[in-house]
């Protein structure tokens, strides 16, 4: 799937793999890899402006930790995102629901 | 561990834009990239030059940066919101019949001055440089600042002859002074 085909749905998919409690920029890059089986052609250097642009909405919340002399951020779900995610996963399943009813094989034969 | 030489290369370009918080959080994601490389196998060159290209260009990466930055969603906030602003106080110079006043050198002042501003903000609002809209969009809030203090100061003065739309363009004024100064806040933290 490409980075386009992405648009408007990188941010559930990202406040999906802190759901389960905090991660640092590559943990939740790798957390996508995983839950994407890898399908996703997204240059992870982008992931990070996406990160931070979420914890400048307060949907995440962000901390500096040192782990083996690095400086590594570590986000987590604010009590705002995990509201955020559950509309978000309404609003895809409303979403799938229409789109897998408009395009399933239909039974009525063509006026034309 | 040292990083590989084109691994810094990448961090050198990134850090000539970006803030320093900013690139070392992307080096230790490039650093994990990179050991995932090495743990899988791969030599040294190989590992580093697999990492930078999952990782993305860097230009790319700054360009995203400059898309999510506070700098250029101000500017383009104060561009959209600008033309309603400048409507509020139109009406109040047209109500007092502005041409009449004096002091015609500093309506011209104040007119290059609001030119100025629109051009640094339509220049923040559509940079893809993150360090470039960064300045640009902190001198623009710096001169809308001052513009509509020097508008509010001036209410006192015009007040008397139409109350309604003077309170309505010293509204806006307001929320637009208090917005660049949030703005600016945000813009020097990011």
């Amino acid at each position: 799937m490409r980075a386009e085909e992405l648009k408007g749905h990188l941010d559930a998919l990202l406040l999906a793999t802190l759901e389960d409690g905090p991660r640092h920029g590559y943990a939740v890059i790798e957390a996508l890899r995983q839950s994407t089986g890898g399908r996703l052609e997204l240059p992870t250097g982008t992931i990070y402006p996406a990160l931070h642009r979420l914890e400048r909405a307060r949907l995440i919340a962000g901390s500096w930790t040192v782990v083996g002399g690095r400086q590594r951020r570590e986000y987590r779900l604010t009590a705002a995102g995990a509201r955020a995610l559950s509309g978000k996963r309404a609003d895809w399943a409303d979403f799938a629901a229409i789109i897998t009813a408009a395009l399933a094989a239909r039974s009525c034969p063509s006026t034309a | 561990m040292p990083e590989h030489r084109l691994i810094r290369d990448c961090l050198a370009e990134l850090a000539a834009q970006l803030p320093p918080p900013v690139v070392a959080e992307l080096a230790d994601g490039l650093f994990q990239t990179c050991q995932r490389y090495l743990r899988q196998g791969l030599g040294q060159d190989a590992a580093a030059k697999a990492a930078l290209a999952e990782f993305g260009e860097p230009r790319a990466i700054v360009a995203a940066f400059a898309r999510a930055s506070p700098a250029r969603r101000a500017a383009r906030t104060l561009l959209a919101t600008g033309p309603l602003a400048g409507a509020c106080w139109a009406a109040v110079l047209i109500g007092n019949h502005a041409w009449t006043w004096p002091r015609p050198a500093h309506h011209a002042h104040c007119a290059w001055h609001r030119a100025a501003v629109i051009a640094l903000l339509a220049s923040a609002a559509f940079s893809g440089s993150y360090r470039s809209a960064r300045r640009t969009a902190a001198a623009a809030c710096l001169g809308l600042t001052a513009l509509d203090a020097t508008m509010l100061a001036a209410t006192a003065v015009i007040a008397p002859s139409v109350i309604w739309p003077v309170i309505v363009a010293a509204t806006a004024s307001a929320a637009r002074l208090s917005y660049s100064v949030r703005a600016l806040r945000a813009i020097h933290a990011g």
